[in-house]
């Protein structure tokens, strides 16, 4: 059964293990390839994820001029290949979310590929393996549905899949809000 | 004959993973080295080199379901790590005490003669009680049940204690207070996010705690309420529905306070008050006086807010009251858990599932490591030093006497005094480093300096070994094998991934081969394995109440884990305390305790306006000397700050990341300024995981708790003062 990485950005505690266990992928060179940010450190400590959303038409391949980014049939978006990445860094500013790093040294483009060694067998990648907030999860279409039904405020933004954002995304994002909706037991 | 099968629940979170395996890897399955969460995790190891390369999540595990903070996932970097000491370590001038210089690699024998000579000629000159034993709980409970016996029988000495003092004895003492047994959950955390009130008292649980959070924050998505304590806005309480932002150290109060309403408002359940308490009446005269104007003019927290979280916790069905080191390391620590525990007590919430009382254990194996003899007034199994039939009994298991066997000795922080007062000489410190997580740090530096001869044994050399005058090298918890038991009362198994690295050997192999040397081999020398520990333990817990003595390495790995009391074979462990409603004390009944309020032991003055509190950060464990010398969670956050609100930043005249002296009375040191509107305007918080003239708690006092001789690390008075300034003058 074909499962997607779903974000709910409300559960962020800011500890960083997704970053961490980026690193232990065995596929990742030990380099972690996603982000985490103070929302407004000063103020607070809000934290939110910023995963590569494996777009569906994904800029960073588009631009890429030695098609050095090539889409696996799980929808996921892999990092450049060794051998035909030119280094010239067109995805990391055609990418609408910022999400392609760039290894100087290498002259070579990495970013997330879901952990694509796993999840191309239903593995989880190792983000949402070990994220304690559940953060990160790893569902199945119809476990999304029940999110999205259970947090629905009819308002139709509940996803990015949706053109409210850059276009349709394999991974799905649930903005802020998911307590909104939610009934209060006593 | 079948036995019935019987496995600890799976809840809704466990889902039916297969792990990834790598070519020329197998997967050692094993829980996490650092605090009472114990996450399941799997080690990677080559199968070629044998050595550990990575982690692996361990889906099948229940309370964890794969999930791993910073910490847990960069764990297993400890163990091949580059700063391992690989032979014992000897230092021949003492004038470098305190400092990294001067250690020669020596041999086992010569460090062993050295030790048993050193050790023998200080207890001939001053007496067998010369020598103290100062221990951790960050290690199997095999390694805990055998370090008490080390002290007092290979060692003879009545000087040992260890780091619960600074960290879960309060926990310990309001719980025995209140129950009559201490066990650090009431429930099992699969119950956590089937409550309808999480009520958190000073726990950062995201930073601390933090695979509990996916349960704590189910609580509020199944529509729930969270309440938060805390003098900081921390990432729990952010989310919280309510948060509860006190005035460190006044605790105590707010809990009278909440108390007072619940049985204002007819919150109370006088059926289990009448059936199952005592002391209802009494507490009720004593919390009259703390109505919510009362507890907001101590606590500072306004009157709406203390009345608003009496409510949702009275009317909820079920609740469940947590709390950890927030509460617990003030100089009214135990007062505080017995008066938080009375709401749970006042309102029957508890002895059934989803209802209860819990607090955060912070330690690997802080529950199971205060249990079994560790403490200096307690033997295996909870037994009491000062109870006759409890020394016969475990007298018996280690074949010594009733007269041989030493008296009650002193809480942690009260050795430093003796060593200060030579009533102390000698030392043998393991899983601990105190000059980092000690309070008043100045004194207890200078009272380590001043031995006459110190053994560390350890795997970094922390900054407590710079005092040492022998190091013997210890193993990872990935090098050996034995139980721990889990924030939950869960006793789980830690397994063996490589063999030693170097010439490093367990504590438990350590103490038995010291223990030949001193002359005491006798009572040591069947120890030859993990195994051999472990059954005598279990043997000398039995009969105690913390009875592990049916908590067979099989049967933990069969059901998931086994939650203590488990008596016998058959047993297959308590997940729920009290469902019978029957309470440990002999009359079966919980007791509701009448507490006055006492401030903390310092207040702020003109002098020292502010209030200081310490924690952790998410990326640091304890004293961090583990986790400083990882490189993640180095980066992450590599040094200490202090957390200044807007408003007293602007006061003193300074700025987002500048440096400024914080002071007290008892020390300083220099940090670097965060500025953050999640603090009180009143309070200063630094975390406490940093070395040296970093270490906050040069600063902390060391008011400690008449009854668990906690220390007041979470409310001290403080002074800022801008760095310029004082160039300028």
């Amino acid at each position: 059964m074909k499962k997607r990485l779903y974000l709910e950005l409300e559960n962020c505690i800011g500890c960083r293990s997704c970053l961490a266990a980026c690193t232990q992928c065995g596929g990742h060179e030990e380099r972690n390839r996603n982000y985490v940010y103070d929302v407004n450190p000063l103020v607070n400590r809000q934290t939110m994820p910023l995963m590569c959303l494996h777009c569906v038409n994904p800029a960073c391949a588009r631009s890429c001029p030695a098609q050095a980014i090539q889409i696996h049939e799980t929808g996921a978006v892999l990092s450049a290949l060794v051998e035909k990445c030119i280094g010239c860094q067109n995805c990391t500013i055609a990418c609408p979310y910022g999400i392609p790093k760039f290894d100087t040294e290498q002259n070579l483009m990495y970013k997330c590929d879901l952990c694509i060694d796993r999840s191309k067998d239903g593995i989880p990648p190792m983000c949402a393996s070990v994220c304690p907030s559940n953060t990160l999860q790893w569902l199945t279409d119809e476990e999304i549905e029940a999110k999205q039904k259970q947090f629905n405020l009819d308002n139709g933004k509940w996803v990015t899949s949706m053109p409210y954002l850059e276009g349709e995304t394999n991974v799905r994002v649930n903005l802020p809000g998911i307590l909104q909706g939610v009934t209060k037991l006593f | 004959m079948q036995k019935v099968e019987y496995r600890n629940e799976r809840d809704k979170f466990f889902k039916e993973i297969e792990n990834l395996q790598h070519p020329n890897e197998t997967l050692v399955k094993t829980h996490c080295s650092y605090c009472g969460m114990q996450c399941g995790m799997n080690l990677r190891v080559n199968t070629k080199t044998n050595k550990i390369i990575g982690v692996e999540p361990r889906y099948d595990w229940p309370v964890t379901v794969g999930k791993m903070c910073p910490k847990g996932v960069t764990a297993y970097q400890q163990t091949n790590h580059k700063d391992r000491i690989l032979k014992p370590l000897i230092r021949d001038d003492a004038s470098l005490k305190g400092t990294k210089e001067g250690f020669r690699e020596a041999s086992w024998e010569e460090a062993y003669d050295l030790i048993a000579k050193k050790f023998t000629e200080l207890q001939q000159e001053y007496g067998k009680d010369t020598l103290s034993v100062f221990s951790g709980v960050s290690m199997t409970n095999e390694k805990c049940y055998l370090t008490g016996k080390f002290a007092r029988v290979a060692m003879q000495t009545r000087y040992i204690d260890y780091n619960g003092r600074f960290c879960m004895s309060s926990a310990a003492g309001g719980f025995l207070r209140s129950f009559g047994v201490d066990r650090g959950s009431t429930l099992p955390w699969t119950d956590i996010h089937e409550t309808d009130c999480l009520f958190i008292a000073g726990s950062n649980t995201a930073e601390c705690h933090p695979t509990s959070m996916f349960r704590v924050w189910n609580v509020q998505e199944r529509g729930g309420y969270i309440i938060v304590v805390d003098p900081r806005e921390t990432p729990i309480a952010r989310r919280a529905d309510l948060h509860l932002d006190l005035r460190p150290g006044t605790d105590l109060a707010l809990a009278n306070g909440i108390v007072n309403l619940l049985i204002q408002k007819g919150y109370a359940d006088e059926e289990f008050i009448n059936k199952h308490t005592n002391g209802f009446e009494e507490t009720k005269e004593l919390v009259k006086e703390f109505t919510p104007e009362y507890t907001s003019q101590i606590t500072g927290v306004a009157p709406e807010k203390i009345i608003r979280a009496a409510e949702i916790y009275g009317k909820a069905p079920n609740a469940v009251v947590m709390f950890a080191r927030g509460i617990e390391q003030q100089h009214k620590g135990v007062d505080n858990v017995s008066g938080y525990t009375n709401m749970a007590l006042v309102t029957g919430k508890i002895g059934r599932p989803k209802a209860g009382v819990a607090t955060f254990t912070g330690q690997g194996n802080g529950q199971g490591g205060r249990e079994h003899g560790q403490k200096s007034d307690l033997l295996p199994g909870y037994r009491k030093l000062t109870n006759p039939k409890h020394v016969e009994e475990v007298c018996q298991v280690w074949g010594i006497t009733p007269e041989e066997m030493p008296q009650p000795g002193v809480s942690a922080y009260e050795m430093f005094e003796l060593m200060d007062q030579k009533t102390i000489r000698g030392l043998y410190l393991l899983c601990s480093n105190p000059a980092v997580s000690a309070p008043n740090l100045n004194f207890v530096r200078k009272a380590m300096k001043g031995l006459d001869f110190m053994v560390c044994a350890d795997f970094y050399l922390s900054e407590s070994a710079e005092f040492a005058d022998v190091i013997l090298p210890s193993v990872t918890w990935s090098e050996d094998e034995g139980t721990v038991t889990n924030i939950e009362g869960r006793i789980i198994k830690i397994n063996k991934a490589q063999e030693p690295l170097g010439e490093s050997k367990p504590d438990w192999q350590i103490q038995a081969e010291l223990a030949e040397r001193l002359g005491r081999g006798k009572y040591f020398s069947h120890l030859k394995t993990a195994r051999d520990v472990a059954d005598e333990f279990r043997l000398a817990s039995k009969g105690g109440y913390a009875d592990y003595y049916g908590a067979t390495w099989d049967k933990i790995e069969k059901q998931d884990g086994v939650f203590w009391p488990c008596k016998d074979e058959n047993d297959p462990g308590t997940p729920h305390m009290f469902l019978d409603k029957k309470f440990y004390h002999p009359d079966g009944k919980a007791k509701i305790c009448a507490l006055p309020y006492r401030p903390p032991a310092e207040e702020p003055n003109e002098e020292y306006p502010l209030r200081l509190t310490t924690g952790r950060v998410v990326f640091h464990y304890l004293s961090g000397n583990q986790t400083r010398r990882i490189q993640f969670l180095h980066d992450m956050c590599p040094e200490p700050y202090v957390e200044v609100h807007p408003e007293t930043a602007a006061k003193y005249n300074i700025e987002h990341e500048e440096r400024v002296r914080l002071f007290t009375r008892r020390g300083e040191a220099v940090y670097k300024v965060k500025i953050t509107e999640a603090i009180r305007k009143d309070t200063v918080f630094v975390p406490y995981h940093f070395g040296h003239d970093q270490s906050i708690n040069l600063l902390t006092i060391a008011a400690l708790d008449p009854i668990s001789r906690m220390p007041e690390f979470k409310a001290c008075a403080a002074q800022i003062e801008k760095l310029e300034l004082k160039k300028v003058q």
